[in-house]
């Protein structure tokens, strides 16, 4: 008896005690509920690293067009801006794949109004992608080759949309969810395809309000968007400036609540000290990285013991500890990111040219072949770059400083950022060229895309049936397995051939007030730019 | 016709006796002490500028990734920087760039503009109207303004710099030697030597250019030192030298506003270099200023 009682004591204790933990956990958490309350209201403040060439962004690939532009547009379907692993929908609210895999429908959501008050329906939509992926002529569509797999768009109603498919696609559905894919009004893309490289009429959550080149841009919040309650924010405000140090010093001064793109690891450091937890910094490990691209097409780029030389002569090893800390460029790899199931592995990376652990053994092989080549005392050429501080400039220092060591002197010559496009991307006016690649993910058909002779994105001028044939291949295999095997087929021949000299892949360090809430730093600095969903604790 | 000679009285006073280079040198440095630190300091940099590669400690581009952000040492007097490199190293060659930015700007741009002021001057008229309206132009924008404008025209690059920097240089020397060349263009002799049938290029250069060569050295060595700083500021504003070349201006602003606070050195020293230098040449511009110029004369 005693011990029922004891026990039924110890069980009112243990209840009690249950009780109190319980209602405190719910006291101490009530604030915190109620401090995590989305506010409506207040301007967001940011900095951004570049002026964008043009405003449309399907015929641009910079930060700094889709940074600024996200925020008026939808898109078809978007990557959950609080995950992005998973897919949802943005205009398109539900899409089914057919069990051949040769076609793909899309229900259009109703009652959508473009700022300047006609609805969106599926002809726009349409109108749009055809834009992207059969480009009229004098029109660039800078992702088309992206999309090679789609035979024909089709709009049988207001409300639906289907791609129609020349093969099963693995990666298809993944790209209906680009952030550059934006949906354009179909009346001003019928007078002029080039619209808006200069206007903006978007559905997105803002509406654009002002943009002064080169210093700000501004959106004011859409009354009339098709989500509920959103966008909580009034407006943007984002202040553009190329140099690192004045956006890091606009995010310490509060002039800025983020930088998306990222800072290197001492200003983020640096900022850390001063702000404490008025802070917060978010790692992405992003699907991109920075390399040379060579022009093929040119001497002596055109011989191929050259560009194995260049690319033998550097120490990406020591590349990453040393630009790591300066810029976020930290993983030495090839082709796909390293790490993810398509990279092949860090051994089988060693064996081919630049990516050896022995750096002088390396060095002395890059001096003997620009010996054969005809280049006995080194050689001279102009390389290329863009005027953005971070990482290019540091990046094609640690290059230039590495190619004297084979007496390869090269002068680094920064551009403007639309004439860096224009030089590398549209025109091929350059020897060799910094030329990065980031991805919105770590899908093949959008990293390989840029070996193919029928890209607008193969700047280095590559042109080889093999890199063709195993592209398309490795689109077209559905077999994770098998794809693997094609994709790193694809590397071994750029690495073997050097092609292109690769760098290393990117891990973005992103700083913002911790009063900017509810937005996630997504693996891509392309992503999650609309700021639908996010709102600001205080102004 | 009677003829007789007027009483004429003579007049002699001793002339003072003519001084040579060498009176001339020791006379500067007695009454100029400041411009002779100026000159004390320009010398300095052309001998660094010179024998750089004998008197620099390491290679400029030597980048040494176990020495990141060393601080100034027995080893590194000025520190290194963010990829290793010897900053007294990269101040030194720096100031190849920063005279030769210097020298060749002032020098093509105070000749030019010597020469449209002597042609302006002499000719006048519609000429003169012309040139002298295409420097008010010129004048109209301040002279950093205009090398930027200039500068981002031509983009990046050195030998940009030069024009960019040189371009703005032209009005204000052509309007300085124009109103000397106006004054010498009114002497007798000038008249004289028209008469007795000189031609134009023989007046110019003969007569009316050896004259005006006081306002144009003077003009030359007081565009200097802001040749220098212009390069500084257009380098500084990525419209300059590119990385990695050791240009001062390039030096404050690649590395030094991020790693400031860090590695304070990166961003002092090249600033010492720049104030010094363009302090220099203002120092000598000015004393030689005092010492050529006529009215400024003493005794």
């Amino acid at each position: 008896m005693a011990t029922g009682i004891g026990r039924q004591r110890t069980l009112v204790t243990a209840v009690a005690l249950a009780v109190l933990v319980g209602s405190l956990a719910l006291a101490l958490s009530a604030p915190v509920q109620a401090a995590e309350t989305p506010r409506r209201g207040g301007v967001l403040l940011a900095a951004i690293g570049a002026d964008p060439p043009s405003l449309d962004p399907h015929q641009e690939s910079t930060f700094a067009n889709i940074q600024l532009v996200a925020p008026l547009y939808s898109t078809l379907l978007q990557f959950d801006p609080l995950d992005s692993s998973k897919i949802i929908g943005d205009v398109g609210t539900e899409w089914k794949v057919s069990p051949d895999g040769l076609s793909v429908t899309v229900k259009v959501r109703q009652n959508i109004k473009f700022h300047d008050g006609s609805p969106l329906t599926s002809a726009d939509v349409k109108a749009s992608w055809d834009k992207i992926v059969f480009p009229p002529a004098g029109v660039r569509s800078t992702r088309k080759a992206h999309y090679k797999v789609v035979k024909a768009i089709e709009a049988p109603d207001a409300s639906t949309v289907v791609f129609r498919l020349k093969h099963a696609s693995a990666s298809f559905v993944a790209n209906l969810a680009s952030p550059w894919n934006v949906v354009f009004p179909k009346k001003y893309l019928d007078t002029d395809p080039n619209h808006f490289k200069t206007n903006v009429v978007g559905s997105g959550p803002f509406k654009f309000k002002s943009y002064t080149r080169g210093s700000t841009f501004e959106g004011e919040r859409n009354p009339d968007y098709f989500v509920k309650n959103r966008p909580y924010l009034d407006g943007y405000k984002f202040f553009i400036s190329p140099e690192t140090s004045v956006r890091s010093a606009a995010v310490r001064s509060g002039r800025a609540y983020i930088e998306f793109r990222g800072l290197p690891n001492s200003e983020v450091d640096a900022i850390r000290k001063q702000l404490g937890d008025k802070i917060t910094v978010q790692e992405a490990p992003t699907p991109g990285w920075w390399a040379v691209s060579f022009n093929n097409r040119i001497k002596p780029f055109n011989d191929e013991r050259v560009r194995k030389a260049l690319t033998l002569a550097i120490d990406r090893y020591t590349m990453s500890k040393v630009l790591f800390p300066l810029t976020g460029l930290r993983e030495v790899g090839a082709l796909v990111r390293p790490g993810t199931e398509w990279a092949m592995s860090p051994a089988e990376l060693e064996k081919f040219p630049g990516f050896g652990r022995d750096i002088e053994k390396s060095r002395a092989e890059a001096r003997k072949l620009l010996a054969e080549a005809g280049y006995p005392n080194g050689l001279k050429f102009v390389m290329k770059n863009r005027n953005v501080k971070l990482p290019y400039q540091d990046f094609a220092v640690f290059f230039i400083h590495e190619w004297k060591k084979v007496g390869v002197e090269v002068e680094n010559r920064p551009l403007e950022t639309a004439a860096w496009f224009a030089d590398g991307r549209d025109t091929g006016n350059f020897e060799a060229m910094v030329d990065p690649h980031v991805d919105f993910m770590d899908e093949p058909d959008l990293t390989l895309v840029d070996f193919i002779s029928s890209s607008s994105t193969n700047w280095s001028r590559i042109n080889d049936p093999q890199l063709d044939d195993l592209y398309e291949r490795q689109s077209r295999t559905l077999d994770r397995a098998e794809r693997k095997k094609l994709v790193n087929q694809m590397e071994s021949i750029v690495l073997e051939k050097a092609y292109y000299a690769p760098g290393l892949w990117w891990v973005r360090s992103i700083v913002h007030w911790t009063k900017l809430k509810n937005w996630k730093a997504a693996p891509s600095h392309y992503s999650n730019q609309k700021l639908q969903d996010v709102w600001l604790a205080e102004d | 016709m009677a003829t007789h000679a007027l009483p004429h009285p003579t007049v002699t006073a001793p002339l003072a006796p003519r001084l040579t280079a060498g009176d001339e040198l020791v006379k500067f440095v007695r009454t100029k002490p400041l411009g002779v630190a100026g000159g004390v300091v320009i010398l300095g940099m052309i001998g660094v500028a010179l024998f750089v590669q004998v008197l620099a400690p390491y290679d400029p581009y030597r980048a040494d990734y176990t020495a990141q952000f060393a601080r100034p040492s027995a080893e590194h007097w000025f520190g290194t920087d963010e990829f290793g490199r010897d900053v007294m190293t990269r101040i030194m060659y720096g100031a190849r760039i920063a005279l030769f930015v210097g020298f060749t700007a002032s020098f093509a741009g105070c000749t030019v503009g010597a020469f449209l002021g002597v042609v302006s001057a002499y000719w006048g008229g519609k000429v003169d109207l012309l040139l002298e309206r295409l420097m008010d132009v010129l004048l109209a924008f301040p002279q950093l303004i205009l090398a930027l404008a200039i500068a981002s025209i031509l983009g990046p690059a050195v030998q940009n710099v030069v024009i960019a920097v040189a371009i703005p240089i032209i009005p204000r020397a052509a309007r300085v030697v124009r109103s000397t060349a106006l004054s010498v263009k009114e002497h007798v002799y000038v008249e004289a030597v028209q008469a007795l049938g000189a031609t134009q290029p023989r007046v110019i250069l003969q007569h009316i250019v050896p004259n005006v060569m006081a306002p144009y050295i003077i003009m030359v060595t007081a565009q200097l030192g802001s040749a220098i700083l212009a390069e500084a500021a257009l380098s500084y504003l990525g419209l300059g030298a590119a990385e990695p070349t050791p240009s001062w201006g390039l030096m404050l602003s690649g590395s030094a506003p991020s790693y400031a606070e860090k590695a304070p050195w990166i961003a002092l020293f090249p600033g010492i270099a720049i104030s010094l230098g363009v302090f220099g040449f203002n120092l000598l511009g000015d004393s030689l200023r005092d010492a050529l110029d006529p009215k400024l004369r003493r005794g």
